[in-house]
């Protein structure tokens, strides 16, 4: 096709516009808190990486970080094995109510966390999940599994139906087809939802803040309370900003083309 | 008069194919789709009933405490007082509120203005083949794989004129007053400029992946008509990207609507109340006070608003098209 | 053990209420299934979907009521029923 001939350098441009905000970050987590807050320097002068070895040794750090992982892990998991068939019913059968409940998990992904604050502080107290593992990757559900329904969903609808009849003429039940030959065929669907039931839970901070204190306590709840008495702590706020990055960082090669799919509850 | 009428019926061919292959795409809205593959099944309920069970339990029954706060004056579960809608007057009249509703309509506003057009610009110049496209793709989307507290942190630090690149270069090289901490524009415009930077990438996927289904006959067939660069933007890209804008439109108003995390990480909500969303204020009143009521009355006028963007949104989304 | 949800009588009959109206429109749905037309709303709605539509908009008339006038809330009420049974029948 056409193309501009400076589309190219507009683009990279935008690109390192784009990066400069993390990469001044990045500079800041490797220098000491003196040369922060001292004269304004565009290169570190001096390398550091005692802000990541803080991190690391400091219980209160690293065990958030590890805690986050848990929940999100936990939260990925069942909300993508929730999800599955009902992901599968949507995409195959016609039943009472069916838009009705598929707009309705629509309004839970869309709804604003603010607003279950109190009663999820009231519940989660009530039934013993409060400050557990548990209880986030509970309430993360919330917002997790109408999302998990409507990407697999989204995938499911562009694998042809006329599988589903030539297994069943094959003799496949369908739990045994649905594990069998299904699963199989959907396996980059999986990965991309649960990337995303990951990715959504691991940047929550208003829910998993409100309903845990020190047990479960997320990074991001770590991180917007590092002000104390001798200010704030920028190199191991920016270290900690970094490592968060880190698992996002990572898997993000593998699930490049999914990413507006998944964001756009795999509409497109 | 002459010429212009087999132009028109050119295009109303190439409408109508449009509308054709649309259908056919297997992008297109599908659960509700009366598709006729579809098979009535009763049965189906049994596969979403764990969805079901799981959603009541997180949503339902929460969503139900709300509005039985929402009408009493609660000092303890034993000690409460039925008040009517009280709670409810007196929210919809507050003063603070108010002006948090109109803040939160003006920022989601300006966010669709800035990020659907330079989204939309960013995808026209993204290079789709060669080495370049993966890494274009890798580049743009990490942003939106950010935590968003850890956004908010990027820009807090960014955006200080003492130690943030951003902050420096806006006093030192522009010769700008700026201080984001102190002045109430400028906090504003730190959130709005975070806001870009952070959710511009989704707008600019999402048409990426409109543009990249526009079959190469379309650009060919401009091409030997000599249509300028513009031209064929305007009358061959544009239109295809109908679908995949109305989404990025809807969702960037919904997140940005209910926006909380970074705001609250860099500005607090301040300076004063400059920056204070209708999420942030919520959140203040829920958590900060543990006023029920209030905080009961006031989610639930935010929900019922959310609720009707998002029929909006679920219309569009199933019945363009049709 | 739900002492948390703190229920009070008018609260309770709403969700009733509410609960009912998803029974009675589940029945009536079997009874004679719902055709799906086009009304004043301009996009085709079978009566689940002109149910929620009417819901929501009457919610919306009793938020602005409440907001902007000081009329009885029964008059609020009186326009919202209307709403309803508008969109419920013409939308």
């Amino acid at each position: 096709m056409r193309r501009l001939p400076w589309a190219r350098t507009v683009f990279w441009l935008y690109g390192i516009t784009l990066m400069l905000p993390l990469l001044w970050m990045f500079g800041m987590s490797i220098r000491p808190n003196q040369d922060i807050l001292g004269s304004f320097q565009l290169i570190p002068q001096r390398v550091t990486f005692d802000n990541y070895v803080t991190f690391f040794t400091d219980s209160v750090w690293y065990s958030s970080y590890l805690n986050s992982i848990v929940y999100t892990s936990m939260n990925a998991v069942m909300s993508l094995v929730i999800a599955l068939p009902a992901a599968y019913a949507f995409s195959r059968f016609r039943f009472a109510g069916d838009k009705h409940l598929f707009f309705w998990l629509l309004t839970n992904r869309m709804a604003p966390p603010a607003v279950f604050l109190l009663p999820f502080f009231q519940i989660y107290q009530a039934v013993g999940l409060f400050d557990t593992h548990l209880g986030v990757a509970v309430a993360h559900m919330l917002f997790n599994v109408p999302l998990a329904v409507w990407i697999l969903e989204g995938f499911m609808s562009g694998i042809p139906r006329e599988i589903d009849e030539t297994a069943a003429i094959d003799g496949y039940s369908l739990p045994r087809f649905f594990v069998r030959i299904f699963l199989p065929m959907i396996r980059s669907a999986i990965g991309v939802t649960l990337f995303f039931c990951f990715m959504f839970s691991w940047v929550e901070l208003l829910i998993a803040r409100t309903i845990t204190s020190v047990n479960a306590k997320p990074i991001a709840a770590t991180m917007t309370r590092t002000v104390s008495a001798a200010g704030v702590d920028w190199g191991l706020l920016a270290a900690a900003g970094v490592l968060t990055i880190v698992p996002g960082a990572i898997v993000i090669w593998f699930v490049r083309n999914y990413i507006a799919k998944g964001f756009s509850l795999g509409r497109v | 008069m002459t010429a212009a009428l087999p132009s028109r019926t050119e295009q109303r061919r190439e409408q109508r194919t449009e509308r054709r292959t649309r259908r056919t795409r297997r992008t297109a809205p599908s659960a509700e789709d009366r598709a006729p593959g579809k098979r009535r099944a009763n049965r189906a309920w049994l596969l979403v009933l764990p969805v079901v069970v799981s959603v009541a339990f997180t949503a339902v029954i929460p969503l139900m405490t709300v509005v039985n706060y929402s009408v009493q004056d609660i000092f303890s579960p034993n000690d409460r007082i039925f008040v009517g809608l009280e709670w409810f007057r007196s929210v919809a009249r507050d003063p603070e509120v108010r002006a948090a509703f109109v803040r939160t309509l003006l920022f989601s506003a300006q966010v669709l203005l800035l990020e659907i057009p330079l989204g939309v610009a960013v995808a026209v110049v993204m290079p789709r083949r060669g080495l370049g496209a993966p890494a274009a793709l890798v580049l743009v989307a990490l942003p939106l794989l950010i935590p968003w507290n850890v956004v908010g942190t990027i820009w807090q630090i960014f955006a200080r004129p003492d130690i943030g690149l951003g902050g420096w270069t806006v006093n030192n090289v522009l010769g700008l007053d700026y201080n984001y901490t102190l002045d109430a524009g400028d906090a504003w415009i730190t959130v709005l400029v975070m806001d870009v930077w952070h959710w511009t990438p989704l707008v600019a996927l999402l048409a990426y992946a409109g543009l990249r289904s526009i079959p190469g006959p379309y650009f060919q067939a401009a091409q030997i008509d000599g249509a300028s660069a513009w031209a064929t933007f305007r009358h061959i890209q544009l239109p295809r990207l109908r679908g995949v804008l109305t989404i990025a439109i809807l969702l960037r108003f919904m997140d940005s609507f209910m926006i909380y995390t970074e705001p609250f990480v860099v500005t607090g909500g301040g300076p004063g109340n400059a920056t204070s969303f209708l999420s942030i204020l919520l959140s203040k009143i829920a958590v900060g006070q543990f006023d029920l009521g209030p905080a009961g009355a006031f989610s639930l006028l935010y929900f019922l608003a959310v609720q009707i963007v998002c029929y909006v949104f679920f219309t569009v989304l199933t019945r363009t098209g049709r | 053990m739900f002492e948390w949800m703190v229920w009070t009588g008018p609260t309770a009959a709403v969700f009733a209420g509410l609960g009912l109206l998803l029974c009675a429109m589940t029945i009536w749905a079997r009874v004679s299934p719902p055709v799906p037309r086009r009304g004043f709303l301009r996009i085709e709605t079978d009566r689940g979907d002109r149910l929620y539509i009417g819901l929501i908009s009457g919610a919306a008339v009793l938020a602005g009521w409440i907001a902007v006038t000081d009329l009885s809330m029964w008059l609020a009420l009186a326009a919202a029923f209307l709403v309803v049974l508008a969109i419920g029948i013409w939308g």
